[in-house]
């Protein structure tokens, strides 16, 4: 793989920063690739744009941030306004239509509607959203396996919700499979 | 004969000749570093502590001239008001070694403010013997946050404006654990004060009222004699009495046990063993 | 409030929660973390055993990490009451036998050079690491290399110090085990100028064991088998350095001296051998201190020079140069900035047309790259960017400008 880039955008406290963690963490230690993640927050830690990018290579990776994006998570309006501009023709959009109301307006790539918020609820809080995102993430675009997703999640969470956030994970991969 | 505080002293040696010292005929510091010496040397014979366990450090001024070459100990003469934040990094990184700080009045009260009532809030293992002569000694006779009000110098050539510090009220404010004050008339009081100090666990704050005669003016003997007038013996009765303008309190102010900085950091540090 | 205080103390920290902890340096193997945590890991890797710091933007996360591993492996941390007094505390930290470390961002950097400028007089170890951010003044929280000049002539007087520029996390380890073997080598202090990017960028990390990566310690009179009384003056280059406690009853000051420490027979003559020395101990050893790294390098006629983080986006420019056909595009990067490496650049490039420098700054390193190949190169451009990392679109853009598509 030369380069795979993956950006998540959304509000302070979507759990957008661990998503890009957790990416990391399982390309880099366990799918055993070179993964860069950066991220950069507006002015406000609950409520402003929250950014995290994750870019992975099976070769030395040089510029550590996304030029042009494989693939987008736009948890909130603005995000997607902000960044759908900076997605490859071709590259997959991944809208959460509870926040991202508004039709992509683009037609070269692929739009996955998935109700991050919904799912996660239906676990049992809106905070396992991130998980959902994984989930999605991993099995839209087959970069980091599940297994390696997995134990990144494991030695991320706190142990007394692991089996809540590992559900979302795999309620997120089950939903973009059908 | 050889005065036996010389033991401790490098009158020549690997850097040469030292003595005379560079203060001035009549000038205070020459006594504080004998009653330091005598308090230090009560503690070695006392105690058995080796004199290889004290580090003396200054920041900059007449008083930090002190350890510039003269110890026969480990010692630094550092940077303006900065001793404090010197001597904090050596005990954190050995902790058994002891601390004695050689201050004056502007270094301790003016740029080294802050540090000074920072060492007292966290109330580290140290011993600082403030100078105090009333104004900045070294550069000229420059007023100083002691200097009082009204007094003429060479920075309010038409009398200080300010108001002056009470040194020892802020260390006690700020967390010291051992307060006093005394003046160079008060030799064994002094050596007392500091032997008390240095064996505190915590923070001591000696402040000794030191004669300046170049700057001030005044002959030595005469400001050392009025030393024993305007040096109130502090008491809780007294405590109501008013001052007279040129008197002040001495005394021991505080001498309380309270936890150490480092004793309690340690806590954490024996945890992860 | 103050009846809080001088209460008894009680660590918050569970029987469970302490033996999770790695009660030393990371084990060898991979570790996914920020470029903060790296520094510190690579501070403890090299035996740094206090730490002293100060809140700012963006280099609050190393004082973090540094206070929750320091006491987990036998240290002490504090946090100052300013970068004046932190900087200040590594002189004595240092001088009790410590390897002592602070971390800072641009205006707390600025307070201290007079701790910096001490240190380079009395020849006294220690790493600062600089995340820096843009200033002047409170400037902003991003990205920036605007301190890259102040690292070398910021600390009022002479004398030379040492300079390395990350630009990844595995950089943000082994560097900080280099600043700290060079420190403790040299008797200086060295200055790690990171930059924001790179302190809060994650990435693998891979620690390998103490066989592999060396870790020097200062050299002691007793090393030596040196006694009291006779350890200078010292013929060599570093003198060995006694800790206060080991018996050798060093007075420690900050003037110019004589090569067996007097301070009192002042003359110009043992003034200009005394600061000239401080600055030739650095400066005469030039070829042992620095490294750059380059590639591409054969045939060049256009050079891209970057360091520190930016050299990530330069690289990547110019790899994509490359793959487009411009085969006379070589890239080379500034692993040490100072001292600056001129005579290792002399010796490995040769005529060149252009010379392409990005910096996240208005120019400043392309000042001593100038200095050091102006014969040799016919054209200097600098491509600056303030408060963010240059994207290779930026840089390509640049190039093609000048030497077309």
């Amino acid at each position: 793989m030369k380069r795979y880039e993956i950006r998540v955008a959304g509000f302070g406290g979507q759990g957008v920063v661990t998503i890009g963690k957790i990416a990391g963490v399982a390309a880099a230690i366990y799918d055993k690739k070179n993964a860069v993640q950066t991220q950069s927050y507006g002015p406000e830690s609950r409520g402003g744009a929250c950014k995290a990018e994750v870019v992975l290579s099976d070769e030395k990776i040089h510029y550590p941030k996304v030029r042009s994006a494989d693939v987008l998570v736009a948890l909130s309006q603005t995000a997607q306004d902000v960044y759908l501009k900076d997605l490859k023709p071709g590259g997959i959009l991944i809208i959460d239509p509870l926040t991202v109301v508004k039709e992509p307006p683009r037609a070269d790539i692929r739009v996955v509607r998935v109700p991050t918020a919904e799912i996660a609820l239906r676990v049992g809080n809106k905070k396992f959203q991130n998980m959902v995102v994984l989930g999605a993430l991993c099995q839209l675009t087959g970069v980091i396996s599940e297994d390696a997703l997995e134990k990144a999640i494991e030695e991320t969470v706190p142990s007394k919700t692991l089996p809540q956030n590992i559900e979302a994970f795999k309620k997120g991969i089950e939903y973009v499979r059908k | 004969m050889k005065h036996p505080m010389l033991n401790y002293l490098k009158e020549t040696g690997m850097y040469g000749d030292r003595f005379p010292t560079i203060f001035c005929p009549g000038c205070g510091i020459g006594q504080i570093l004998n009653y330091t010496l005598n308090a230090v040397d009560r503690i070695v014979q006392k105690d058995g502590l080796s004199r290889d366990r004290f580090f003396f450090a200054s920041g900059v001024g007449c008083s930090a001239r002190l350890t510039s070459h003269y110890l026969g100990f480990d010692s630094i003469w550092s940077l303006h008001g900065r001793a404090p934040a010197v001597a904090t990094g050596a005990l954190l990184a050995r902790p058994e070694l002891k601390a004695i700080i050689f201050t004056g009045d502007g270094d301790v009260a003016a740029i080294g403010g802050n540090h000074f009532i920072h060492v007292c809030r966290r109330n580290l293992d140290m011993t600082l013997i403030c100078m105090n002569n009333g104004l900045y000694g070294m550069t000229g006779g420059q007023s100083a946050p002691t200097t009082l009000r009204g007094i003429p110098s060479t920075t309010s050539p038409y009398g200080n404006v300010e108001n002056a510090f009470d040194l020892c009220q802020m260390a006690i404010t700020s967390g010291a654990s051992y307060v006093a004050r005394w003046t160079t008339a008060h030799p064994q009081q002094c050596i007392q004060a500091i032997e008390k100090g240095i064996r505190k666990k915590g923070l001591a704050f000696i402040e000794i009222m030191t004669q300046c005669p170049t700057h001030w003016k005044q002959e030595p003997a005469k400001m050392v004699k009025k030393f024993r007038s305007q040096g109130v013996r502090f008491s809780q009765e007294k405590e109501k009495e008013t001052l007279k303008k040129d008197q002040f309190w001495v005394g021991e102010f505080l001498d309380k046990d309270q936890p150490e900085w480092l004793e309690t950091y340690q806590k954490i540090i024996d945890r992860f063993k | 409030m103050s009846e809080n205080n001088h209460t008894a103390f009680e660590p918050l920290l569970t029987e469970e929660e302490a033996k999770k902890v790695v009660r030393g340096p990371l084990l060898p193997g991979d570790y996914y973390l920020f470029g903060s945590d790296a520094c510190v890991e690579g501070a403890i890797f090299a035996g740094c055993r206090y730490y002293a710091g100060y809140p700012i933007t963006p280099a609050s996360e190393v004082m973090e990490k540094a206070a929750e591993r320091l006491p987990q492996v036998g240290g002490r941390f504090i946090q100052m009451e300013d970068e004046i007094a932190s900087a200040c505390s590594l002189i004595g930290a240092s001088w009790a036998g410590a390897k002592a470390m602070t971390a800072t961002s641009g205006p707390g950097f600025s307070l201290m050079m007079e701790a910096v400028s001490y240190a380079v007089m009395s020849e006294t170890p220690f790493v600062i690491v600089n995340v820096q951010r843009p200033g002047p003044g409170q400037g902003y929280i991003t990205s920036s290399q605007e301190d890259v000049m102040q690292a070398r002539w910021g600390h009022h007087g002479g004398g030379s110090l040492i300079a390395l520029a990350p630009s990844s996390v595995q950089e943000m380890f082994d560097f900080t085990v280099q600043a700290f073997n060079f420190a403790e080598k040299w008797r200086v202090p060295v200055i790690l100028l990171a930059d924001e990017t790179v302190a809060h960028m994650r990435e693998r990390l891979t620690v390998r064991s103490r066989e592999e990566v060396k870790v020097i310690d200062r050299v002691r009179p007793q090393d030596l088998g040196i006694p009291y009384e006779k350890y200078l003056p010292y013929e060599g280059t570093v003198p060995p350095m006694p800790a206060w406690g080991d018996g050798y009853r060093v007075n420690v000051v900050g003037l110019v001296h004589h090569p067996d420490g007097n301070i009192t027979k002042y003359s110009p003559e043992m003034h200009f051998a005394c600061v000239n020395r401080l600055q030739r101990k650095i400066e005469d050893h030039v070829e042992e201190i620095v490294e750059v790294e380059g590639i591409f390098l054969e045939g060049c006629r256009h050079l891209v020079v970057a360091y520190g983080t930016t050299a990530r986006s330069a690289s990547e420019a110019v790899v994509e140069l490359r793959a487009k056909g411009k085969a006379d595009v070589g890239f080379l990067r500034l692993k040490t900035l100072w001292p600056f490496p001129e005579n290792r650049l002399r010796s490995i490039l040769g005529q060149l047309e252009n010379i392409f420098f990005p910096e996240m700054n208005l120019g400043f390193m392309i000042h001593p790259l100038k200095e050091a190949l102006r014969d040799r190169v016919q054209h200097f451009i600098s491509i600056p960017s303030l408060g963010q990392l240059h994207t290779p679109e930026q840089i390509i853009e640049k190039i093609e400008e000048v030497i077309g598509k």
